[in-house]
């Protein structure tokens, strides 16, 4: 994982830093602790091979466990999902997504809207969750069952005081097979932070 | 282990077996075991500028009807959470035990359960131990949970007997842990 510290006004969208600012940046990242930490799997299931990246930096933790396609099915089905319905989610590269905030000087703020996917060299941002559920109403999806997909998925959008976290499913909308950098980024005051955790592969 | 069911739905079969154990892992995925699992939080977020709690009043699993409104002059853990969503399990112990110490100096827990049935709810509460003695209230169509601006499962309030919210908890968390019931102490009922 790489940690940036970038800067930019508290609107939307935040800059990187210009190169002339890197070397202060890269002192200030060094004197957080925030040096760039490799992006081998933490963990990798003996059986099903579903790898688990992580990594912490800044006081926040970040982490990808994939979900393979059939525990996603499984998951969706068994609340209301035809399986035809449940394999448009299963086939978008689902990670079990977890983000704390452990020892952070002071909340953190993310939106979903300001991660990224890079991808055979292209970047694009994460489906957002609206379009899942317009996609399900459009198919016919019951209630009960878009209800149960919008409550699983990671938030959006959150605030995380210190010790505050969340765990929820996050699809990339990458095929199955993809290798990709998930760039997520959070707001602490008026700083915005940003870590990739690189070369994620989504087994299929 | 989480047992990939899919044949079986093809093949028509009955998938609840498979289902059961890949509901059950799906938070930790595969066989990773209670260390790699994401810590329970142990501490609360003391709300800077209390304002005074949604309104909440649903049905419980036994059909009973409660209303925040009706426990002015208690501590409140109003906690919203899922059976599917496997912090919520593993923290929803602690808030029992939490409940067993306090609930004669003045805490009610109240556990609002986002867009699940009766049934759901109540075959849930069977694999628990302890087993929840507060109420179970069913926010079936998640209306309570988006008035009280949860963005997540689980997220948890405390209310404090004057009916404000005063304690804030996203994430799951060990409620009896000892930091956050230093935290809690504080504000339950005076004698």
């Amino acid at each position: 994982m790489r940690l940036i510290l970038q800067t930019g006004p508290s609107g939307a969208h935040s800059c990187r830093l210009p190169v002339r600012h890197a070397a202060t940046a890269a002192a200030v990242v060094a004197v957080l602790g925030a040096a760039p930490i490799g992006a081998e799997p933490v963990r990798v299931d003996p059986e099903t091979g579903a790898a688990t990246h992580a990594t912490q930096a800044h006081g926040v933790s970040v982490s990808l466990t994939q979900l393979l396609p059939d525990q996603v099915r499984a998951f969706y089905v068994a609340r209301g999902f035809d399986l035809a319905d449940a394999d448009v989610f299963a086939d978008a590269c689902v990670y079990m997504t977890v983000l704390r905030n452990d020892t952070a000087p002071g909340e953190i703020d993310f939106r979903l809207s300001d991660w990224e996917v890079r991808h055979n060299e292209e970047v694009r941002p994460l489906p957002p969750l609206d379009d899942w559920l317009a996609q399900w109403t459009a198919r016919g999806v019951p209630d009960s069952a878009r209800l149960a997909f919008r409550w699983a998925q990671f938030p959006s959008e959150q605030t995380y005081a210190p010790g505050e976290w969340n765990q929820g499913m996050l699809a990339t909308g990458l095929p199955p097979g993809s290798r990709f950098d998930l760039i997520a980024r959070w707001r602490i005051a008026d700083q915005t932070y940003e870590g990739t955790l690189d070369d994620v592969r989504c087994t299929d | 282990m989480c047992v990939a069911p899919i044949d079986r739905i093809r093949a028509g079969l009955s998938v609840l077996p498979a289902l059961l154990l890949c509901i059950g892992t799906l938070g930790a995925v595969g066989t990773v075991g209670a260390a790699d699992l994401p810590p329970l939080s142990h501490r609360l977020t003391l709300i800077e500028d209390p304002a005074a709690a949604p309104p909440l009043r649903l049905e419980d699993i036994e059909g009973v009807e409660h209303d925040l409104a009706d426990l002015k002059g208690r501590l409140v853990l109003v906690n919203f959470w899922a059976t599917w969503c496997p912090p919520c399990r593993r923290e929803m112990p602690s808030m029992e035990r939490l409940y067993q110490q306090f609930k004669e100096r003045g805490l009610t827990v109240l556990a609002v359960d986002v867009g699940e049935d009766m049934d759901t709810v109540f075959a849930f509460t069977g694999q628990l131990d302890p087993a929840p003695t507060f109420p179970l209230l069913l926010d079936t169509d998640s209306q309570a949970a988006q008035d009280w601006g949860v963005k997540g499962l689980p997220t948890s309030f405390v209310v404090d007997p004057e009916g404000r919210v005063i304690i804030r908890a996203v994430g799951g968390t060990e409620f009896d842990a000892a930091a956050a019931v230093d935290q809690l102490v504080p504000f339950l009922p005076k004698p």
